[in-house]
Formats: structure tokens, C-alpha cells, sequence
């Protein structure tokens, strides 16, 4: 239609008037925003959204999601409300599972290796035509009847994927292994020799008033952090007091930065501290007596030779310092003393743990409010069985593993999801022995240094496209069992049944089904197994999900994201105390000889872990949180010593340890300055998770790996990999490279003593 | 008073600095992703970014945590610079910006005292398979657009318009009207609410902490008197009595 001027103007001056009129009428302000003119963002009319429990493996004790599903694609993830161990919150590591799934660099459909082992050529074959080598190939050796021929590396979870694989290795009479990066060993051995305890305990971070940490930098990556970080928040500013947190340790970590009383220690000098303080508690008769009378031996212990004034030099700690802890830890009524991660990973660090646990004796915090709650066992035979047969592999068995992949001993190797040739120090030598072992199947979704040796790899669903079951590593203190759910179906689906992805234990069972092997399992697929499992809980007649008939109670299971039941608890027995060690080694490390060396700690990245999310930008660039470095590998060393090396921010530094220089396939790493204020002197600190020589697009060929140049010492009492005793040596390569960092992006906020951007008050206590 | 007024309030007593709050905020709100080259352009895209203070000396020093993101302040320095009204007040005291008004002056970012606003230098790009995982609920912002932390507009509006539907009442504390950060946030540092709803805990927390006798609340550079959205409530420490005597 043709419009004058005249007849435009009218049709304005008709609008405005029609609009007064309308406001003169009362027409809601909301009504009128949805007509206006420009989109703003109020406006967008959003669509209907479903939501799904589910449970993430972003830490070895997973978190219960609920995830965001819109016309079929999932689109966040939030914490599920309901699951005891994260209660409605979540750590960015499960946020960023929505880009595991729709990542671009996943495999979609199964491999075969072309060309050489090692050289990364692959060619997509059909998942029968893989599923039928795997089962010709597997039957050839079965009959062989060797010792270890078939030999599978996986996650170390307690599941019923877990479950299926354990059937599967036992029919080839293999060995299954669990593999962590950084092994939890240690722990688990003084977990079992001084509490009698098969499982991790709960740490009941909310209900205590003094936390005394050694070494485990558990607000951050250690065990189950954002179950610790609830408790914190609860411990801090929970209403019912304020709580001390006091964090031992010789590096900065996320912990330390938020303790109230951060105490450097030496290296490995964590248990000898430990005792001190127990010494300082039974000199001055402030613990409980009868448990200082056990611990001492009655007596038969010199408790003396670790008096404050004695072991202060050697410790690195000022003995009023120990002294002042000591007795503060004593007199408050929920104490609770706990260490890991670093205080474990020396030569002693079996016997560092033993003291630093042994102090809750003094203090009455086990199994008892406010201090180390004991987890149950798992409540179905099922997942029991699991547990009985978990073998998680300490560093003296993946050399005995080498050595027979050497020996030619190993005759298949099947690899679930876990990345041991990246993780592994090079001095051990896996990736080398894996040119010895005639088939490699790899379950993976993404490229990494162990598929890449594969000779086949089988492309497993995500998380977020599988079924499955987890008991938490570490518990709430009571019975738990998380359901997994596909919330959306697999990516790949469109590519129709012999390509795409598949739950690696459906892959597993098919392969077994091929063979003909039965493998005792409730249902042909994985889902039934999971179903199964489901009815054994219902037929328990207890817990979180109540219903008349199974149907029901499958429902309610995953519409609630598992089962628990918190009656389920270890009894209030007290273990019987055991005695102290009478001496603690000291701890040794190597490094290179006749030059200035540093200790070298390498700690587990908040984001990419100790290597498993470097495909996943939002790790990349998410900022460490002390440095707030992304997407490079950098190095921690004292400001001070920097400026004596002549080392500014962005120096591309060399850091050699023994094994670096005595083998000439490696050279050290090579990593940018971060001159750090807070790292002690004699100490550099390098990030785990970058450095992969395979992978996709943003992962690849980014940074160093400093689990590459660690030396191979032991703790002998345990085999666990002393991952701390390392020396270094730091070589200034003339380089410089800017360290991408998200501080200073924007100009600091901070002005002067008058104005604080961060107010700070001593006071609280107002009730 | 009548309507809603939206606040925030940040207990720095309990946070951590893990970042998960910031991981939450880009997957809700389809912030691109912060590649390595940004990073050293200074031009990284983080609604809510959390900043770290350095104070002491080796080995007497400390860490400092704090998360800062718009404070929705009532009187915005960042609002009348705008000459195309981009960004603009609303009626629940929300600062809110107009991206398709917006013409990339970035006169509003020069004027935030608090350094949130980020503009988009480059035009966001994800691989075709990460489209799959945005929000359809936000606009995705092009190259040229000044962008900033909305407390997650979308939230809010998708929750009233069901109340007003089911003929219920928005709840305070409801998960699907809270900002993605506060339902990440692991130690519950970040509480959401309607500030005129005396008995909300933002509400709660402002009047004890803020108004009254001994809180520990305070607004972020409170003598610019832009008057935020956002009340912090002060770290505590031991140690802290020596540095404020001087107060």
C-alpha cells in the first residue's frame, strides 16, 4: 500500500494517542514490554526444558547433576539438590561435561590403526566388524593360559560398569587395574592399618570448629572438593561458629590461600610435624589420656626426640608455632586433623599420613561430629563384589606391568577411558613397552597419548549419553549408590548402527556375546545390568526411594538421580588405637647432582585436572585461581628468587630433573616464569594437564607435561610413587612468551589502605 | 514498596575463588569462548571474574578472594553516557543493556568504576558442534555489542511469567530464578533475591549485615555512591584488627 505523508503522520499521531490511552487505562508495564519495538533481553520467550538427574565423573568422588535438556540437546548443568554428596552445587569441571559431549574432536565411529603403531592414522571401520576382531583376537590368546595375557586399565570406580568389566576380565582370567594420576595409596593403606576402614571416610567439615589440613588441598581437587567447599561455607559463616582453619603444607595451594593460619613445612617433613604436635598434646596431658598412653606404647615411644624445640630446624616450622597449634587443636571440641596429596607423595609418606591421622586419637574425632565419619560398605552383593575385587595400582605395579609388557608377558591390554601413558612418568617407561604388546584396544571418545598407541579404538558414549551406577570414593558417611542416565541420546546416533558410539559396557557385553561367553549378568544390555542393580535395591525395602512395585521405584531412582539411605551408618565403635610410628624416615629425593636445585611439586589443576579435560575450552581458559593463568603451563617460583635468577613473568624456563638429563629422549620441560609471592624459595610448583602430543584441537601441543620428567622413587613400604621428591634443576632459555592470564585484563580495583576493595574484620561472634 | 527489586549478596567469608561461579555464568549465557589470544589481548569475556589481592609478604601473606560482576547500581554511571539509551534502568532495578541499541561506543564501559562491561571485539565463533550446547534463551552478541552480567534476566523472567501464569508468587531461594552462579557457587558464598521482600534472605542478610550493629556488610567503592545491587559482607580475619584500626 502507497502512504502520503499526510496519511503517515495521522497513523503516527493515532498510534501515540492510542499508546496515552492505553497507559491512562492502566495496561501493565509488562504488557507493553512485550510489544516494544527492539528485543530487549526481558523479552525473549523461551521455550519448554526438561530437566534429568544424572551423575558426573569430574572427581573421583562424583557429583549428582540435574541436567538442562531442550529439544533434545543439553544445555546446562546444575548440581542435583538431593545428592548427599554435592547437595544442589557443582564444580566448573561438570559444567564443562556438556562440552565432552558436543565436542568437535570426538571420535565417531571405531578405528582401526593404518600404518604403524603409534603414527596416529586410523581408518573408521563398522562397530561388528570391530567387535568381531576384538573377540577373534581375544579368543586366539585365550587358550594360551599365560600368566596376566589379558590385562585391563581402567577408571577405579565401584559401579556397574565396573561390574561388567571385572566379569569380563575374570572369563580371560585377566587383571584388572584401576589407575590414578596422582595415587591415593598411601591413604588408603593408614585408612585401612589404623581405622580398619576398606573405604575413605567422610570429612564432616561443617560440624567442626578447628580444621588441621596437611598437604591435601582439598577446596580445590583433592578427593570430593565441592563436598568440602559446602562444608566450608558452613564452617565459615554457618551460624554456629566461625571454624580455624589451619593448612600445613610447602606450596601455595587453593587451600592454603584460604586457611586462616597457612604453615609452610619442608618437603616430605609433613608426619614429622605431626608428631611434634602429638607431643606437645601428651607432654602437656591435653588430649585424651588413655589415648596418648596407647599411642606412646605406654611409654615405650620417646615421644620426646619430637619436641618442638628439636625437630623445629628440621621441619622448617618455629617451635611456638607448633606449640601454639597443638594446643589450640587440642582445646577446641570439634577438632579434626587430615592430610593427603602432597604429604603423602614422599618416600615416607605412608608414615606422614599414619601421624597426622593418629592425631585424631588424641582429640576423639573419629566417628564422631566434626571429624572423620566412616562410609559403609555398598549395599547390594553386586556392587560388593566390585569392591572385594578393586584393585587400584600403586607405581610399584605399573613397573611390574611394564616389565611384563617388556617381557612380551602381556598379550592384550585393554585401556577404559584412562590415560596412563600421558600420567605415568617417562623413567617408567609404559609407552615404550606398549611397542611390545600385540593388541591395545582402547575405550575412548577423544584422541589422548594411550589411544593414540591403540590398535583399535572403540568410541565410548559421555557421560551424559550412558547408563550407569557410582558409589562415592569418599561417602557422606552412610550407603549411596548415584544413578546415571542418558539425558539426551548419543551424538552420533545419526550415523546409524555401525558407527557412532556406544556405552563402553554394551561394547563389552557384545564382545562377549560374540564369544559366547556368559558373563553372569541380569540382561543383554547395559541398561538391564543397571536396571538389575536397581532391583536389588528395592528388594532392600530401605532407603531414599520408597514405591509400591519396581517399575515405580525405577522411576523414582532417576528422577531423584540415585538411592541412599541414611540410616545406613558404621556403627559408633571406636577403633582400637594403634601406636605411633616410633621413627619416620626421612624422605629422599632425586634430582640432579652439583647444581642448585629446587623442589619440584606438581599439583593437580582445578580445570583440566591432572590432564583428562584439556579438550575442553572452558577449562583451558578458565583462570587458575592463584595465578589466573589459562591455556599454558606455567611455573610457580618465589618472586624473590626470581629476581636473583634474573626470571621475569613470560621467561621460557627449562626444568630438568635427573630423569630428564640422563635420557636423551628427554630434555626437560619447558614452561613460563610465573614469579609467584607466596611459594616458598627453595620450591617451583608446575601445574599437571597440558603437554599432550595427541589430542584435538585444543589440547594438543599446548604447554608441558610435568608427570613426563618426575623421577620414580617409591614410598617401599607401599609402592605408592613418591610424586614430591623430585629435584629440579631451572635453565633460562632465551625466550619469552606472554602467559596468557586473566589478571590485569582488567586494571586492579585495589586503591589504597582507605578504600579496600576486599574489607576484612576481625569480629563475628555475635550471638 | 511495590515490586522487585533485585540484589546480591557476597559473603567474601566464605569463598574460596574456584571459579565455578564463572564456568556457570559462560555455559548459561553463551559467553565466547576466551581462546589463548584473547587472553593476551586483554580482551577475555567474564560476566563474573574473580579477582585475587595479594597482601603481606612471604612467608606473612595472604590470598584474597573476590568475585565482582555488575553491581547493578541505581545510579549507574554507566547509563546516562549511553547516547542511544542501550542501556537503561528497569522497573526491578535491574541495569540492563539493549544489544540491539547498542552501536559499540563503549562510552559505558569507560565509565564503569567497577570494570565489568565487555565489549565484543570479535565476532564469537564455536565450532558447529558447540552450538548444540548455547542457550536459546540469550541472545548471542556480535561483534561490535558492549555486553555485561544480567543476574541472569532470563531466569527471572521465565520464573515470573510461570508464577503469574500458575497464579503463584516468585519464591525466594527458588533454583530456577537464581543467576547460574549462585546455584554453582559450592560454599553458598552468592545469595539471590528480591531486596523489597523483607522476609528474603538477601533482605535478611542486608538488614542485619548492612543496617545494622556490628554487620560486616558494605557496598564496593561505596563513596562513588553509584549505590549497587550488591552487597559484599566483609572477610574475616584474625589478624584484621591491626590494618582497620586505623579506620
Amino acid at each position: 500500500m502507497k502512504l502520503t505523508r499526510r496519511q503517515f503522520i495521522t497513523g503516527v499521531g493515532g498510534g501515540a494517542l492510542g499508546a496515552v490511552l492505553a497507559a491512562a487505562c492502566g495496561v501493565p508495564e509488562d504488557e507493553l514490554l512485550m510489544q516494544s519495538k527492539v528485543g530487549m533481553p526481558e523479552d525473549v520467550v523461551t521455550g519448554l526444558d526438561n530437566w534429568y538427574a544424572t551423575i558426573g565423573n569430574s572427581y573421583s568422588t562424583g557429583e549428582g547433576l540435574v541436567v538442562r535438556v531442550m529439544e533434545g540437546r543439553a544445555k546446562k548443568i546444575e548440581g542435583n539438590v538431593d545428592y548427599p554428596i554435592n547437595r544442589g552445587k557443582h564444580s566448573a569441571r561438570s559444567e564443562a561435561l556438556l562440552q565432552d559431549l558436543y565436542n568437535p574432536d570426538r571420535i565417531k565411529a571405531p578405528m582401526a590403526r593404518v600404518g604403524q603403531r603409534g603414527e596416529d592414522n586410523w581408518e573408521e571401520i563398522g562397530w561388528s566388524d570391530a567387535m568381531s576382531r576384538v573377540a577373534h583376537q581375544l579368543e586366539q590368546i585365550k587358550d594360551a593360559r599365560k600368566n596376566r595375557e589379558v590385562v585391563m586399565v581402567t577408571n577405579p570406580s565401584v559401579s556397574h560398569a565396573a561390574l561388567v568389566a571385572e566379569r569380563f576380565i575374570s572369563a580371560y582370567r585377566g587383571t584388572k587395574i584401576g589407575y590414578e594420576t596422582l595415587e591415593n595409596t598411601n591413604l588408603r593403606h593408614v585408612v585401612k592399618d589404623l581405622f580398619d576402614q576398606d573405604r575413605l571416610p567422610d570429612i564432616d567439615i561443617e560440624n567442626s570448629d578447628y580444621v588441621l589440613s596437611f598437604g591435601a588441598d582439598f577446596l580445590n581437587t583433592w578427593i570430593s572438593p565441592v563436598r568440602y567447599m559446602r562444608g566450608y561455607g558452613e564452617f565459615r559463616q554457618g551460624g554456629h561458629h566461625r571454624g580455624k582453619l589451619v593448612h600445613i603444607d610447602s606450596r601455595f595451594s587453593m587451600t592454603g590461600a584460604n586457611a586462616d593460619e597457612l604453615i609452610y613445612v619442608e618437603p616430605g617433613r609433613e608426619g614429622l610435624l605431626a608428631l611434634s604436635i602429638a607431643q606437645v598434646i601428651i607432654d602437656e596431658g591435653l588430649g585424651d589420656s588413655n589415648a596418648a598412653k596407647e599411642l606412646t606404647g605406654d611409654g615405650q615411644i620417646d615421644v620426646g626426640q619430637w619436641a618442638p624445640d628439636k625437630v623445629a630446624e628440621i621441619v622448617g616450622v618455629e617451635a611456638d608455632t607448633i606449640k601454639h597449634v597443638a594446643r589450640e587443636f587440642a582445646s577446641k571440641d570439634h577438632p579434626v586433623a587430615f592430610g593427603g596429596g602432597l604429604a603423602g607423595a614422599h618416600t615416607n609418606g605412608k608414615s606422614n599420613l599414619t601421624a597426622i591421622y593418629s592425631l585424631n586419637y588424641l582429640v576423639g574425632s573419629l566417628n564422631s561430629s566434626g571429624g572423620l565419619i566412616f562410609n559403609p560398605a555398598p549395599p547390594t552383593s553386586d556392587l560388593q563384589e566390585v569392591e572385594d575385587n578393586l584393585k587400584i595400582g600403586s607405581m610399584s605395579d605399573w613397573r611390574d606391568l611394564v616389565r611384563d609388557m617388556e617381557d612380551g608377558k602381556v598379550q592384550a591390554l585393554l585401556i577404559d577411558g584412562v590415560d596412563p601413558a600421558y600420567g605415568l612418568p617417562e623413567a617408567i617407561g609404559f609407552k615404550e613397552a606398549t611397542y611390545n604388546v600385540p593388541l591395545i584396544f582402547s575405550f575412548a571418545n577423544t584422541i589422548n597419548e594411550t589411544s593414540a598407541m591403540a590398535d583399535l579404538i572403540l568410541p565410548c558414549n559421555t557421560v551424559l549419553e550412558d547408563w550407569g551406577t557410582s558409589v562415592p570414593m569418599a561417602g557422606p558417611g552412610y550407603q549411596v549408590v548415584g544413578f546415571q542416565q542418558p539425558v539426551v541420546r548419543p551424538f552420533f546416533e545419526d550415523r546409524g548402527e555401525e558407527l557412532g558410539t556406544k556405552s563402553t559396557s554394551d561394547a563389552l557385553m557384545g564382545i562377549a556375546a560374540n564369544l559366547e561367553i556368559d558373563l553372569g549378568l541380569e540382561g543383554s544390555t547395559f541398561k538391564e545390568v543397571v536396571e538389575s542393580g536397581a532391583k536389588q535395591l528395592f528388594e532392600l525395602g530401605r532407603g531414599s526411594v520408597k514405591a509400591g512395585d519396581f517399575r515405580a521405584f525405577w522411576t523414582g531412582i532417576l528422577q531423584r538421580g540415585g538411592w541412599w539411605d541414611t540410616t545406613s551408618i558404621v556403627s559408633s565403635i571406636k577403633p582400637s588405637v594403634k601406636q605411633l610410628p616410633e621413627k619416620i624416615s626421612d624422605p629422599e629425593f632425586t634430582g640432579p647432582d652439583g647444581v642448585k636445585t629446587f623442589n619440584l611439586i606438581p599439583f593437580s589443576s582445578s580445570s583440566l585436572g591432572e590432564g583428562e579435560n584439556a579438550h575442553l575450552p572452558w577449562m583451558q581458559s578458565m583462570p587458575d585461581p592463584v595465578t589466573s593463568a589459562t591455556w599454558q603451563t606455567w611455573i610457580e617460583i618465589n618472586i624473590k628468587t626470581a629476581e636473583e635468577l634474573d626470571i621475569t613473568e613470560g621467561d621460557v624456563i627449562r626444568v630438568l630433573s635427573a630423569q630428564g638429563t640422563d635420557k636423551s629422549s628427554t630434555e626437560g620441560i619447558n614452561v613460563l616464569a610465573y614469579p609467584h609471592p607466596a611459594i616458598p624459595p627453595g620450591v617451583v610448583s608446575i601445574p599437571i594437564g597440558q603437554g599432550h602430543t595427541h589430542g584435538g584441537r585444543y589440547s594438543k601441543g599446548r604447554g608441558a607435561n610435568v608427570m613426563s620428567i618426575l623421577g620414580s622413587k617409591l614410598d617401599e613400604q607401599t609402592g605408592s610413587l613418591a610424586w614430591a621428591a623430585t629435584k629440579v634443576k631451572l635453565e633460562k632459555v632465551d625466550e619469552w612468551k606472554r602467559l596468557p592470564k586473566f589478571e590485569n585484563s582488567k586494571p586492579d580495583l585495589a586503591r589504597d589502605s582507605e578504600h579496600r576493595i576486599i574489607k576484612i574484620t576481625p569480629i563475628k561472634e555475635k550471638h | 514498596m511495590d515490586g522487585k527489586k533485585w540484589g546480591m549478596v557476597v559473603d567474601l567469608d566464605k569463598c574460596t575463588g574456584c571459579q565455578s561461579c564463572v564456568v556457570a555464568c559462560q555455559s548459561e549465557n553463551n559467553i565466547p569462548i576466551n581462546d589463548e589470544p584473547l587472553f593476551n589481548q586483554r580482551r577475555a569475556i567474564e560476566w563474573i571474574r574473580v579477582e585475587r589481592y595479594w597482601e603481606g609478604e612471604f612467608p606473612n601473606i595472604k590470598a584474597r578472594f573476590i568475585p565482582v560482576f555488575c553491581q547493578q547500581c541505581d545510579d549507574a554511571p554507566c547509563e546516562p553516557v549511553c547516547p542511544v539509551y542501550a542501556t537503561y534502568h528497569n522497573s526491578e532495578g535491574l541495569n540492563v543493556q539493549v544489544y540491539n541499541r547498542c552501536v559499540g561506543t563503549r562510552f559505558c564501559a569507560n565509565n564503569c568504576p567497577y570494570q565489568v562491561r565487555f565489549f565484543n571485539f570479535w565476532e564469537p565463533e564455536w565450532p558447529e558442534s558447540f552450538h548444540n550446547q548455547l542457550n536459546p534463551d540469550v541472545t548471542v552478541r556480535s561483534r561490535g555489542i558492549m555486553e555485561k552480567c544480567t543476574f541472569c534476566v532470563q531466569r527471572i523472567r521465565r520464573t515470573s511469567r510461570d508464577a503469574k501464569k500458575n497464579g503463584t508468587s516468585v519464591e525466594d531461594g527458588d533454583r530456577a530464578l537464581n543467576p547460574a552462579c549462585v546455584n554453582a557457587c559450592p560454599t553458598g558464598t552468592l545469595v539471590f533475591g528480591d531486596l523489597n521482600d523483607s522476609e528474603s534472605n538477601v533482605a535478611k542478610l542486608t538488614e542485619s549485615e548492612l543496617h545494622g550493629d556490628h554487620g560486616r556488610g558494605y557496598h564496593l567503592m561505596e563513596d562513588y555512591g553509584t549505590n549497587p545491587s550488591v552487597i559484599y559482607l566483609k572477610k574475616v580475619d584474625e589478624d584484621a584488627e591491626l590494618e582497620e584500626a586505623h579506620h
